[in-house]
C-alpha cells in the first residue's frame, strides 16, 4: 500500500507543481526536491529488509477477467534503480531550479519531470507485466513532452516525436510480447513467470516473444540500430538529459533484460541477440563519442556506449556479468549524471559547450572543474574511483563469457580506449589549457553546484570503500535477479592479474587515441560508419516516403467522384456475392414460363421497356415519365394480387412525385451527356450483373418453403384482436405500429431538411445577382 | 422502462418542431430532453447489467409477430453512450447554434436522429432497424445541410446517396431473408436460421447485409461518404456522428454476425477480419495524408471501426469483448476530439493545421483537455484507448492471428504519429501570421469545456476503473455468444 | 399552368376529393383505405388546388399551417400509444370503446394513430408543394 500511495503522492505532486510554481516560483525547484529525497530516505531505509530478502507489495486486481492486476513489489533490484531514480531525480530539481531560471512554461516542466518519475517508480516497482507496461508508455509520454519543452522550436518537436515513435514503436512489439509470455506462462505476474521459465523457454513461440521483448528493451535503451534518437533528445534541456536519458530512463530497458532474465535467459538465443547487439552498441557508441565537439553529443554517445555495455552484460548472462551490470549502472548513473549537470552548469555559466570553445575553467569555476576531473576520472576508470572497480568487473564478466570471449574483450577494450580519449579531451583542455578562459557571465549558484558535486564524490567516496554497496544493495539486487544468495567483494586492488593488464592497455591506447585526435583532429571529422551515422537521415526518408505514398494511396481510393465510389460498391456487393455463388453447388430451376399469367408478362414487358426508355433516353421528362410508367405498372401487380391499399398507395405516390419531379426539373441546369462510351459500358455491365446475381437468389428464393406463422397469425388476429378487417391498415397502425411511427418521422423529418435546403438556395439567389 | 428511451427523444423533438417560433428555448427544451435521456439510459443500464435481459412487446403483440424491443446489456450500454454524447453535445450547442439555426430546426433533428440512434440499438426486429436506419439518415443527412453552404452540400450529397445504397440493399436483404425464414424477428430468425438446411439463401442474405451495414459502419472498400462529408457538418452534429453514426453499423453488424449469421463463421468471419485489417491501415493512411483537423480524425474513425470489425471477426468470447470495449471508448474519445476542433477554430478562426498553433501556451487547459482523447485514442495507457487496443490485440494473439495482430500494432504506432502531428502543429508550434488568416479573438468559454472535460474525465475514468468496464463488455459479449437466453427473452421460455 | 378551366374544375373537384379522403381515412381499419392514404388523396387535393390557384390559396384550403399539422400528427401518432402505458400495458397496445359507430366501426386508439398518420402525410406534402412552388 505504501507503494502505491508513494507514487499517488509523485503523481499529485506532477499535477499541482504548475500551481505552486505560481507561488513559489524561483523556489518552486527544491520545494518540490524535498518529496524525493525523502523517498531515497525510505528506500534506504528498506535495505534492511530487502537484504534479508524480504519485499514490499500491493496487489489491486485491475482487471478481473484478463487477471491483469496493478500490482507493485519492491525488491533488491528495483531497490537499486528506484534509488537512483529518487537520489538523483531530487539532485535535477534542485538544478532545475536554478538552471531554468523564470524563463518559459516552467511549472508544466516540473510537472512532466515529477510525472516522469512516478511513472519510472511504477514501472520498476511492478510485478505485473500490464502494470510496467503502463508505466513504461507513460515514461515514454513524459520524455516526450520534455524532449518538446521549447515547443516552439521545430528541432525539439521533430526529436520529441522522433523519440516517441521508436520508444513507443518498441513499445507496441513488447506489449505483444507480453501478452504473448503471459498466455504461454499463464500469468502476467513475474512471481508465477519465474517458476514456469523453462516451460516458456521450450514453448514453440519463445523466439518471437523474446524478439518482441527485446524491440522493447532496445529502443528503450537506445540500441543499434535504434540508437538515433537519443543524440537528437539532446535538444531537451540539460536537467532532462541528465535525468531522462543518460540517468534513468534509457537504463529501463536493461533493467527489463534483468527483471525477465529468470524468466527467459539462459538461452542461446538470449546470449547471441542481446549480446551481439550490445557489444555493436558499445563500441559505435564509442566510436561516435570521440567525434563530436559539443559536450552534450559527446555524453550522449557515450551513453549510447555505456548502454551498450550494459545491454552486453545481461547478455552474456553469468553472475560475474551481473555484478558488473549493477555496479556499472551505479557508476554510470553517477558520473553520467554529474557530467550532464556540468555541462549544463557550465553552458549556464558561459553560454557555451563547445569544448574548442572553453578553456581554463580551474580558475573561473574551480568546484565545478574538480568534480568534472572526478566524474571523468570514473568515466575513464581511473583508480581510486568507483569507476576502475566496475570496469574491472566488466572485463572480469567479459573475459568469462560463454561464447567470443576474445571478441567481446577486444571491443570492450576499444571501447574503454575511446572512453579513456574521451575524458581527456572533456578534462585536459577546457579545464587547464589556455590562459584568459572563456568569460563567465554569471559564477553557477550552490544549486548548480550540489548535484555534480555529490555525485562525482560519490564516484570517489564508494569507489575508496566499495564494501559499502556490496553487502547492502548489490547482493539483493543479485539475488532478485539470480535467485542464489551470494557474497559479493569488493576492492581497488586484486593483484596482478589480466584483468589488470586489460586496465593498463586500456589507459595507454587511450592516451595514444587522445594524441592522434589532438594531431590529426580534421581526420576525426571524415565521414565514418557512414551507414550508421545515416540511420537518423534514414528515419526521415522513411517518414517522407510514406507520408507521399499515403497521399498518394488516399488519393487514389478517396478521390472524390461519385460515380466512382458508387461504382466501386456496387462492384464490392457483386464480387462477393459472385465469388460466393460460383463456389457452391447449387442448381438453380427457373420459373415455368406457361406458368407465368399474361397479364403479369404484359407488365413485366411494360416495365423493362420503361426501364430501358428510362436508361437511355436524353430527355429528362421522358425518363421521369418512363419512371412514373414503371410506378403504376407495379401498382397493378399489387392491384392484380389483391392489394388495393398498397395499389392506391403508390398510385397517388407515382403521381405526387412526377409532380415534384418535374418542379424540381424546372430549376436544374440543363441535361448533358458527361459520360463517355467506355464508362457507359462499364456501367451497364456492373448494373447488369448486380441484377442478374439478384435475379438469381430470388429464384432460390422461390425454392424455400418458410413457414407461414406470420401472415397466419395476422389474418386470424386481425379481426379478433385488432378489430380491423382491412389487414393491411391493421398491420400499419397496429401489429406493426412502431415501424409507421418511424415511417412519419421520417416524411416529418424530410419536410424539415427539403424546406431548409430550399430556404438555403433562395437566400444565395438573392444574394447575387 | 425501455419505451421511455425512445418516447423522450420523440416527444422532445415535436415539442421542438412544433415550437419553431421561439427558438430561444430551444436550447434549455434540449438540455432538458437530454438530460431526461440521460437518466432513462442509466436507468435502463441498471436493470440489465445483472444480465437480465429486457424485452417490450410493442402493442402486446406476441413476438416473433409484432415489434419486439430488446435491451440486452450490448443495446443498453449503446443507449448509454449515446445519451451520454447527446447530453454532452447539448451543452456544447450552445456557442454553435444561432437562433436562426435552431428556428429552422437543428434542436427537433437533432432529437429525432438521436431517436434514430435509439431505436437503433434497442429493435429486435429487422425490419424495423431498417425504418430506424431510415430515420436516422434522413435526419443526419438534414442537419449536414442545414444552413450550409454548396461544398458542404455536395458532402452531404454524397453521404446521403451512398447511404441510400446500403438502405437499399438492406431491404433486398430484408425481402430475401423473409422470403427464406418467413420471419424478420432477429431471435427467431436466430432460432430459425439455426435449424436450416440448405443455407446457401442465408448466405447470400448474409454478406449483402454485410455490404449494406458495412456501408454504414464506413469499413473499407465502402467509406467514400464518410471523410466526403464529416468535415463538411457543423460541429456539434459532426461530433454525433463521429462518435455514433458508423457504431449503429458496426452494432448492427455484431448484432446479426453473432446471433443469426453463425453457420460458416470460416467464410464470413475471414472476410470480415481481412476488411478489418484493412479498414484499419487504409483509414489510418489516410488520416496521415490530411492537414485538416477534423480530416485527420475523420480517417481515423475508420482506422478505429477496423479495430472493432477485428473483435467480432475473430469471435471469441474475449474478441467480441474487446469490439464492445473499443466502442465504448471510441464514442467518447472520438466525438470528443470534434468538440475541441470546435473550440480551437472559434478560437483560431482555421481547421488547417498548418495555420494553426500556439494553444499550448495560451490555453493550457484545453492543450489538456485535447491531450487526454488524443493519447487515449492512440492507445497510450492507462487511457481508455490502450485497455480497448490490449483486449483486441490479446484476443488475436491468444488464437495465434498474427498478421491481423500485426497490422493493428502497426496502425497503433500510425495513430500515434497523427496525433502528435495535431499536437505539435496545432498545439506546440507557434501560430504562423499571415495576411488572410487572424484569430477570431474568442476565448473558450465554460459551456463549451464543461461537456469536454465531462468526456475526458470519462475517458480517464474507464481507464483506470478498466476492470467493471471490461466486465461489463464481457458480459455483453457472453450473451452475444449464448443465445438461448436472447431467444427466451423474446419469445418466451417455451418456445 | 393557371387555367381557367382546371380552376373551375377544381373547385368542384377539391372538396370532393376531401370528402373522398376522409371517408378513405375513417373506413380504412376494415375496408381499402387508412391514413396514409388518405392523407396522400388529400395532398393531392391541395397540390392540384396549388398548382391551378397558386400558393396562397393552397395555403388558406389547407387553413393550418403545414408545419404545424405534421408536428400535430406526430404528436396525435405518438399520444395515441400511451394510453396504453398509463393502464399498464405495452406502449400502443390498442384500447378499443365497446360501442360501434356507423362507417367508422370500433373507436380505438389505433383509429388516433391513423389520424396522426393522415395529418403528418398530408402536412409534409403540402409542406414540400408549397415550398416548391414558392420558390419556382
Amino acid at each position: 500500500m505504501e507503494l502505491l500511495l508513494m507514487l499517488l503522492a509523485v503523481f499529485a505532486l506532477a499535477a499541482l507543481a504548475p500551481l505552486l510554481y505560481s507561488f513559489t516560483r524561483g523556489n518552486t525547484g527544491w520545494l518540490l526536491a524535498i518529496f524525493p529525497f525523502m523517498l531515497t530516505a525510505y528506500l534506504l531505509l528498506n535495505i534492511p529488509q530487502t537484504m534479508t530478502g524480504h519485499s514490499v507489495q500491493f496487489d489491486w486486481m485491475w482487471i478481473h477477467g484478463l487477471d491483469i492486476h496493478l500490482a507493485f513489489y519492491l525488491d533488491g533490484l528495483s531497490l537499486i534503480f528506484s534509488i537512483l531514480v529518487t537520489g538523483i531525480g531530487g539532485l535535477i530539481l534542485l538544478f532545475t531550479g536554478q538552471y531554468l531560471g523564470n524563463a518559459g512554461l516552467i511549472g508544466r516542466f516540473y510537472s512532466y519531470l515529477l510525472l516522469f518519475m512516478g511513472s519510472m517508480l511504477g514501472l520498476l516497482w511492478a510485478s505485473d507485466l500490464i502494470t510496467l507496461f503502463v508505466f513504461w508508455e507513460l515514461t515514454s509520454i513524459s520524455s516526450y513532452l520534455l524532449i518538446g519543452y521549447n515547443h516552439e522550436d521545430e528541432q525539439s518537436r521533430r526529436a520529441a516525436l522522433q523519440a516517441l515513435l521508436i520508444t513507443a514503436g518498441g513499445g507496441l512489439l513488447l506489449l505483444a510480447g507480453f501478452l504473448l509470455l503471459a498466455q504461454i506462462g499463464g500469468s502476467f505476474s513475474f512471481h508465477i513467470l519465474r517458476s514456469s521459465g523453462r516451460s516458456i523457454q521450450h514453448h514453440a513461440l519463445y523466439p518471437l516473444i523474446l524478439i518482441l521483448i527485446l524491440f522493447g528493451a532496445f529502443t528503450k535503451s537506445a540500441q543499434f540500430p535504434f540508437h538515433f534518437w537519443l543524440p537528437n533528445a539532446m535538444k531537451a534541456p540539460t536537467p532532462v538529459s541528465a535525468f531522462l536519458h543518460s540517468a534513468t530512463m534509457v537504463k529501463a530497458g536493461i533493467y527489463l533484460l534483468a527483471r525477465l532474465n529468470p524468466v527467459l535467459g539462459q538461452t542461446e538465443l538470449w546470449h547471441m541477440l542481446i549480446s551481439t547487439t550490445g557489444a555493436v552498441t558499445m563500441l559505435m557508441g564509442a566510436i561516435l563519442a570521440i567525434r563530436q565537439v559539443d559536450l552534450k553529443k559527446i555524453l550522449a554517445y557515450s551513453t549510447i556506449s555505456a548502454l551498450g555495455t550494459l545491454v552486453l552484460l545481461m547478455g552474456l548472462d553469468t553472475k560475474a556479468a551481473f555484478k558488473a551490470a549493477l555496479v556499472f549502472l551505479l557508476v554510470h548513473s553517477f558520473y553520467k549524471g554529474a557530467l550532464f549537470m556540468i555541462t549544463g552548469a557550465i553552458d549556464h555559466s558561459t553560454g557555451s559547450r563547445d569544448i574548442r570553445h572553453l578553456s581554463n575553467l580551474k580558475k573561473s569555476m574551480p568546484m565545478l572543474s574538480v568534480s568534472l576531473i572526478l566524474a571523468s576520472f570514473s568515466l575513464a576508470g581511473l583508480p581510486p574511483l568507483l569507476g576502475f572497480i566496475s570496469k574491472e568487473l566488466v572485463y572480469e564478466a567479459k573475459l568469462q563469457a560463454p561464447n567470443a570471449a576474445w571478441l567481446i574483450t577486444s571491443f570492450g577494450v576499444l571501447a574503454n580506449m575511446l572512453m579513456v580519449a574521451l575524458a581527456a579531451t572533456i578534462v585536459l583542455r577546457p579545464v587547464f589549457s589556455g590562459k584568459s578562459g572563456v568569460a563567465v557571465k554569471h559564477p553557477p549558484s550552490a544549486f548548480l553546484l550540489v548535484g555534480p558535486i555529490i555525485l562525482s564524490a560519490l564516484g570517489l567516496v564508494v569507489g575508496l570503500y566499495p564494501q559499502m554497496i556490496a553487502a547492502s544493495l548489490l547482493e539483493p539486487a543479485l539475488i532478485a535477479i539470480q535467485a542464489e544468495v551470494t557474497t559479493i567483494k569488493l576492492a581497488l586492488w586484486h593483484g596482478v592479474n589480466p584483468v589488470l593488464l586489460l586496465s593498463l592497455l586500456t589507459f595507454l591506447g587511450g592516451v595514444i587515441i587522445y594524441i592522434l585526435t589532438r594531431l590529426y583532429p580534421d581526420h576525426f571529422k571524415k565521414p565514418l560508419l557512414s551507414q550508421v551515422m545515416k540511420a537518423d537521415t534514414m528515419y526521415d526518408d522513411a517518414l517522407d516516403k510514406f507520408l507521399k505514398l499515403a497521399k498518394q494511396i488516399t488519393l487514389f481510393i478517396q478521390h472524390g467522384n461519385l460515380r466512382y465510389y458508387l461504382f466501386v460498391t456496387l462492384l464490392t456487393i457483386s464480387g462477393l456475392l459472385l465469388f460466393y455463388l460460383l463456389t457452391e453447388q447449387m442448381a438453380i430451376t427457373l420459373p415455368v414460363l406457361a406458368e407465368i399469367r399474361v397479364s403479369d408478362m404484359t407488365l413485366l414487358v411494360l416495365i423493362l421497356l420503361s426501364a430501358l426508355m428510362m436508361v437511355l433516353t436524353g430527355s429528362r421528362i421522358l425518363a421521369i415519365v418512363a419512371l412514373g410508367v414503371i410506378g403504376y405498372a407495379v401498382a397493378l401487380i399489387f392491384f392484380s394480387y389483391g392489394a388495393p391499399d398498397l395499389a392506391m398507395t403508390q398510385f397517388s405516390i407515382e403521381t405526387l412525385s412526377i409532380i415534384v419531379f418535374v418542379l424540381v426539373l424546372r430549376k436544374l441546369p440543363k441535361f448533358s451527356r458527361l459520360s463517355g462510351r467506355l464508362s457507359k459500358t462499364r456501367d451497364a455491365f456492373i448494373a447488369l450483373l448486380l441484377g442478374g446475381i439478384i435475379t438469381v437468389i430470388s429464384f432460390l428464393v422461390m425454392h424455400q418453403q418458410p413457414t407461414k406463422e406470420a401472415s397466419t397469425f395476422f389474418t386470424e388476429n386481425s379481426y379478433t384482436a385488432a378489430k380491423g378487417k382491412n389487414i393491411v391498415n391493421v398491420i400499419l397502425v397496429d401489429f406493426r405500429a412502431l415501424d409507421t411511427l418511424g415511417e412519419i418521422t421520417v416524411l416529418a423529418i424530410a419536410a424539415i431538411g427539403i424546406v431548409g435546403m430550399l430556404k438555403l438556395k433562395n437566400q444565395k439567389g438573392t444574394s447575387s445577382p | 422502462m425501455i419505451i421511455s428511451i425512445l418516447i423522450i427523444p420523440l416527444l422532445g423533438g415535436i415539442i421542438l418542431l412544433l415550437s419553431s417560433k421561439r427558438p430561444r428555448w430551444h436550447f434549455t427544451v434540449n438540455f432538458l430532453v437530454s438530460s431526461a435521456s440521460l437518466i432513462a439510459a442509466v436507468i435502463v443500464l441498471t436493470q440489465t447489467v445483472s444480465g437480465r435481459i429486457l424485452t417490450l412487446q410493442i402493442g402486446n403483440w406476441p413476438a416473433p409477430f409484432g415489434i419486439t424491443l430488446v435491451a440486452d446489456l450490448l443495446s443498453s450500454v449503446m443507449v448509454l453512450l449515446t445519451a451520454i454524447i447527446g447530453w454532452a453535445v447539448a451543452i456544447y450547442a450552445n456557442k454553435y447554434v444561432n437562433a436562426h439555426q435552431a428556428g429552422e430546426g437543428f434542436f427537433a433533428l437533432m432529437q429525432l436522429m438521436l431517436f434514430g440512434i435509439y431505436g437503433a440499438f434497442l429493435t429486435g426486429d429487422m425490419f424495423n432497424l431498417y425504418v430506424w436506419f431510415e430515420v436516422l439518415l434522413i435526419a443526419s443527412f438534414s442537419l449536414m445541410t442545414l444552413g450550409s453552404t454548396s461544398r458542404q452540400t455536395e458532402g452531404a450529397f454524397k453521404y446521403v446517396l451512398l447511404n441510400l445504397v446500403a438502405s437499399a440493399f438492406f431491404l433486398v436483404g430484408i425481402g430475401l431473408l423473409y422470403g427464406v425464414a418467413g420471419t424478420l424477428n432477429m431471435a427467431d430468425l436466430a432460432r430459425k436460421a439455426a435449424m436450416m438446411e440448405n443455407t446457401i439463401v442465408l448466405q447470400t442474405v448474409a454478406l449483402i447485409f454485410m455490404v449494406s451495414f458495412g456501408i454504414k459502419a464506413a469499413v473499407f472498400p465502402l467509406y467514400f461518404w464518410l471523410p466526403a462529408s464529416y468535415h463538411t457538418a457543423p460541429i456539434p452534429v459532426a461530433a454525433i456522428f463521429a462518435g455514433l453514426l458508423t457504431k449503429v453499423g458496426v452494432y448492427a453488424l455484431i448484432r446479426v454476425f453473432s446471433l443469426i449469421f453463425i453457420h460458416d463463421t470460416n467464410f464470413t468471419h475471414t472476410i470480415l477480419l481481412i476488411v478489418a485489417g484493412l479498414t484499419m491501415l487504409s483509414g489510418v493512411i489516410g488520416a496521415a495524408a490530411q492537414n485538416d483537423f477534423r480530416r485527420i480524425l475523420s480517417f481515423h474513425i475508420i482506422s478505429q471501426i477496423g479495430y472493432m470489425i477485428m473483435g467480432l471477426a475473430l469471435f471469441t468470447p474475449l474478441a467480441v469483448a474487446g469490439a464492445v470495449f473499443y466502442i465504448i471508448h471510441h464514442i467518447i474519445v472520438k466525438s470528443n476530439l470534434f468538440l475541441i476542433a470546435g473550440i480551437v477554430e472559434r478560437i483560431h478562426g482555421s481547421f488547417d493545421v498548418s495555420r494553426l498553433g500556439d494553444v499550448y501556451k495560451k490555453w493550457p487547459l484545453l492543450a489538456l483537455l485535447f491531450f487526454i482523447p488524443a493519447f487515449s485514442l492512440a492507445g497510450i495507457p492507462p487511457l481508455s484507448g490502450f485497455w480497448a487496443k490490449l483486449t483486441v490485440i490479446k484476443a488475436g494473439l491468444d488464437i495465434r492471428q498474427f498478421a491481423i495482430v500485426f497490422v493493428a500494432l502497426g496502425v497503433g504506432l500510425l495513430t500515434i504519429f497523427s496525433m502528435t502531428k495535431i499536437w505539435a502543429q496545432v498545439f506546440w508550434k507557434e501560430q504562423p501570421i499571415t495576411k488572410e488568416h487572424r484569430n477570431t479573438g474568442n476565448n473558450p468559454v465554460w459551456m463549451e469545456l464543461i461537456p469536454v472535460a465531462f468526456l475526458a474525465l470519462l475517458t480517464i475514468i474507464i481507464g483506470l476503473l478498466a476492470g467493471p468496464v471490461f466486465e461489463i463488455s464481457n458480459r455483453a459479449a457472453e450473451q452475444l455468444l449464448n443465445h438461448k437466453p436472447y431467444i427466451e427473452a423474446v419469445l418466451g421460455g417455451g418456445r | 399552368m393557371r387555367s381557367l378551366i382546371l380552376n373551375t374544375a377544381l373547385r368542384f373537384i377539391a372538396p370532393i376529393m376531401f370528402l373522398f379522403s376522409f371517408f378513405l381515412l375513417v373506413r380504412g381499419h376494415n375496408n381499402p383505405g387508412g391514413g396514409f392514404i388518405a392523407g396522400l388523396v388529400a395532398a393531392a387535393a391541395i397540390t392540384l388546388y396549388t398548382l391551378s390557384s397558386g400558393v396562397s390559396y393552397g395555403r388558406r384550403l389547407l387553413q393550418i399551417d403545414a408545419r404545424l399539422l405534421t408536428g400535430s400528427g406526430l404528436l396525435l401518432a405518438l399520444i395515441s400509444g400511451i394510453p396504453a402505458i398509463t393502464s399498464g400495458q405495452s406502449f400502443m397496445t390498442g384500447l378499443w370503446l365497446e360501442k360501434t359507430i356507423i362507417v367508422i366501426g370500433k373507436l380505438g386508439t389505433p383509429i388516433l394513430f391513423d389520424a396522426g398518420v393522415f395529418m403528418v402525410v398530408l402536412g409534409i406534402t403540402s409542406n414540400i408543394i408549397f415550398e416548391l412552388m414558392e420558390h419556382n
